[in-house]
């Protein structure tokens, strides 16, 4: 199960003849993958975000446990894995221990940004640095000074802060201010404490600025590629992968760099919130085939295709050579992406709940706090005790 | 006549006499074929009704019977350690207030949708049915949208709809008019209504049909008598029409409530894209999605999906029972109960 845009029927027609078996691709789709994994039917392989759902399947028993094919793996070998691989670990109680449950394809530093340089110049507003993180208050600033509004409406966007979903952007923001919003046992959220409430006022202070997409005012277009590409936005909250789209139009790459994810604290933190890659169901009927196919698509030839392609950064140490770096925008790019690299950490998130129901959550709670001025702090109050209360509801259920 | 030939007991005999109690022989033959051809009637009613009854069972009363089981327990669907709690979420779909303001927001949504629908559907039949030239034209163009899948026109209405890329917001561009964010509050569920009446064409094809069905010599009495057009359409053209206006205001309200379009117009229809679904436009149907797929509350989700089964039936009944007075049957529905005379107009 995957999505449609890298199965042309050309590249099935590789894959299968590389792979030596017959692929029948479904179209990802969250639903139908639950209903599949419900009726104890799933795909052999199934695409999806390491960071956020491998608590989630891992602690309810339905993911395979990768560690015996990776050992007898020549392809696909330990130790020639990137850190970033951890998001897919789970040892029943933190994410990045325990056995690993899947791989990711490639991955980003999600709170970096990046920035149009023409819109910068336009502005007469410096350049953010390429190696030392501005604060959030800074960039809540520049993207206050770069928003271009007419008759009311925003004409061009300032800053859209949350590539990922606000939830994991959260998380960030409240890590690098020293803080965590999940507590140790990952079983509840607390949005009350100093870091947390410090991370939810600069959300909804950036909200109420009306700078960029939010809650109350979600980009139609539902990502920040055609918004960016038709400057119609001087700031995306992305990481390196977006890149890929950028370079792909050199007029965009032209006036278009990155920059290091700003922090809310003293706290260097830079974390993955997708890590896209893949998993195999406990009960995938054609374990050795997914296997096969795993050593292919991530150690093969389809990954040095990626590598080279800018859309991320491998998840293999040994691919990183191939990263792009011929042009000026791929250079800076690079450069940025390899000083940011250190301060990559894994944020655990729950398994007592999927992202999509703590984002209903906010999205819920946050406009209309927004249209009646509520405090930043009942706002924390009535999102611990809605999210708490589902995070108990599935807490009871997996024990 | 052959000593084979089977006389019904009772009836006269080819030689005139009353044919006595079949004999030991006859007899046994004539219920052996009987009792055969009983056999081979009830054989061709199961093997074509079969088909039929396990489909039912398979895929109805099964998947019922599982979400009523479901709506007693915890489940997520994917957990091992769901258990029985009895009528909880029953009790708590009726004490939630998020659910509540859903099924209320769906009401107000029915109460609109429908009778617009209606409406639209029928002034269009009306016009489609008048002698113009091209109307067979006219009617396949009205009807065309409601050919449209509704996934198909939700896109197409996204497309339309866009802030910044959509033909709506071109055309106020045109005017010098600034653009609006016709996909979120407080626009959006106007922009739903209008992909309501977008699938007026169903509603014009069955009142169309039921149009034709007018006796004409009842529009030339009129005529004769001096009824003027409001008149002709007030005391004849809606009376007879009246059962195919019911049939699709049950049908509409049924459909209505169970709407799912407010979804497929959202950014991206899945549990993520939920969340996107502008305020205004949170229905009941979406809520239920929202609890099975973003939440993982299959128990929950299952009991607000009966209680909707039971407020669509009660709703239904009461539809019926107060249509009564207004629905004028050419055929009597209940031709073996005494009904007081009926007149044009129900009156």
């Amino acid at each position: 199960m995957t999505v449609q845009n890298e199965w042309d029927k050309k590249a099935l027609k590789a894959a299968e003849d590389a792979l030596g078996m017959n692929l029948n691709v479904i179209i990802w789709d969250p639903t139908k993958l639950n209903a599949m994994l419900a009726a104890k039917n799933p795909p052999d392989v199934v695409r999806g975000f390491g960071a956020t759902e491998t608590p989630y399947f891992a602690a309810r028993g339905l993911m395979t446990d990768l560690d015996p094919y990776f050992a007898k793996s020549s392809a696909l070998k330990v130790s020639d894995l990137d850190p970033v691989n951890d998001v897919w670990r789970y040892d029943g109680k933190k994410q990045g221990a325990g056995p690993r449950y899947g791989m990711a394809k490639d991955y980003s530093q999600d709170s970096m940004f990046w920035y149009r340089t023409d819109l910068f110049e336009a502005a007469k507003l410096d350049a953010p640095s390429a190696t030392e993180p501005i604060s959030c208050d800074e960039w809540l600033d520049l993207g206050k000074k770069l928003v271009k509004r007419r008759l009311g409406k925003v004409k061009v966007y300032g800053l859209n802060a949350t590539g990922m979903g606000v939830f994991p952007q959260l998380m960030g923001m409240t890590a690098s201010a020293g803080g965590s919003l999940f507590a140790e046992d990952l079983a509840t959220v607390d949005f009350s404490s100093p870091e947390a409430l410090k991370a939810l006022r600069w959300y909804l202070d950036y909200a109420k600025a009306d700078i960029g997409p939010s809650v109350s005012n979600p980009n139609p277009d539902g990502w920040d590629g055609p918004t960016y590409q038709a400057n119609r936005m001087a700031m995306s909250c992305n990481g390196y992968w977006f890149g890929g789209l950028i370079g792909g139009d050199p007029k965009l790459a032209a006036v278009s760099r990155f920059a290091p994810a700003p922090q809310l604290g003293s706290h260097r933190v830079s974390s993955c919130f997708g890590a896209t890659g893949f998993w195999i169901p406990r009960d995938a009927k054609n374990k050795e085939a997914s296997w096969k196919f795993f050593e292919w698509y991530f150690g093969g030839k389809p990954a040095q295709e990626r590598a080279a392609s800018g859309w991320g950064i491998p998840s293999l140490t040994s691919l990183r050579s191939k990263m792009p770096q011929t042009s000026a925008f791929q250079k800076q790019a690079f450069q940025v992406q390899e000083k940011e690299l250190p301060h990559f950490s894994v944020l655990s998130f729950t398994p007592y709940a999927q992202q999509a129901a703590l984002e209903g959550v906010l999205s819920k709670v946050l406009p209309a706090a927004l249209k009646s001025g509520t405090s930043a702090g009942v706002v924390a109050d009535t999102l611990n005790s809605r999210m708490n209360e589902q995070l108990a509801q599935g807490k009871e259920l997996v024990g | 006549m052959s000593t084979e030939q089977i006389t019904a007991p009772g009836a006269p005999s080819p030689s005139g006499e009353t044919a006595a109690r079949p004999g030991p022989g006859t007899g046994v033959r004539a219920d052996r074929r009987r009792s055969s051809l009983t056999t081979r009637r009830a054989f061709s009613f199961y093997a074509f009704a079969g088909p039929w009854v396990l489909g039912f069972l398979a895929l109805t009363a099964f998947p019922l019977g599982y979400a009523l089981w479901l709506s007693l327990t915890n489940s997520d669907g994917l957990s091992n350690n769901s258990h029985f709690v009895g009528l909880a979420n029953y009790r708590e779909v009726f004490t939630d207030p998020e659910t509540l303001s859903s099924l209320a927001r769906t009401g107000v949504f029915t109460a609109i949708s429908v009778p617009l629908t209606l409406a639209a559907g029928l002034l269009l039949a009306v016009l489609v049915n008048q002698p113009i030239r091209a109307r067979g034209l006219f009617r396949t163009l009205l009807y065309l949208p409601a050919v449209v899948p509704p996934v198909g026109a939700a896109l197409t209405f996204k497309l339309i709809f866009d802030r910044d890329s959509g033909a709506a917001n071109g055309f106020l561009d045109a005017l010098h008019i600034d653009g609006v964010s016709w996909l979120m509050d407080p626009y959006a569920r106007w922009v739903l209504i209008t992909l309501t009446l977008w699938g007026a064409g169903n509603a014009m094809i069955v009142s169309l049909a039921g149009l034709q069905d007018v006796p004409k010599e009842l529009y030339e009495a009129a005529r004769i008598d001096g009824a003027n057009t409001w008149q002709t359409f007030t005391r004849i053209t809606l009376p007879l029409l009246s059962p195919v206006l019911f049939f699709q205001v049950v049908t509409g309200i049924i459909a209505a409530v169970q709407s799912f379009l407010p979804l497929l117009i959202s950014l991206d229809p899945t549990p993520r894209g939920v969340s996107a679904v502008p305020e205004g436009n949170y229905l009941f149907m979406i809520h239920v999605f929202a609890q099975y797929f973003a939440n993982g509350r299959y128990g929950y989700a299952s009991a607000m999906l009966w209680v909707l089964f039971l407020i669509i039936v009660l709703i239904t009944f009461l539809v019926f029972k107060l249509s009564r007075g207004a629905v004028f049957y050419a055929v009597d529905p209940e031709p073996d109960k005494p009904s007081r005379p009926r007149t044009l107009g129900g009156k």
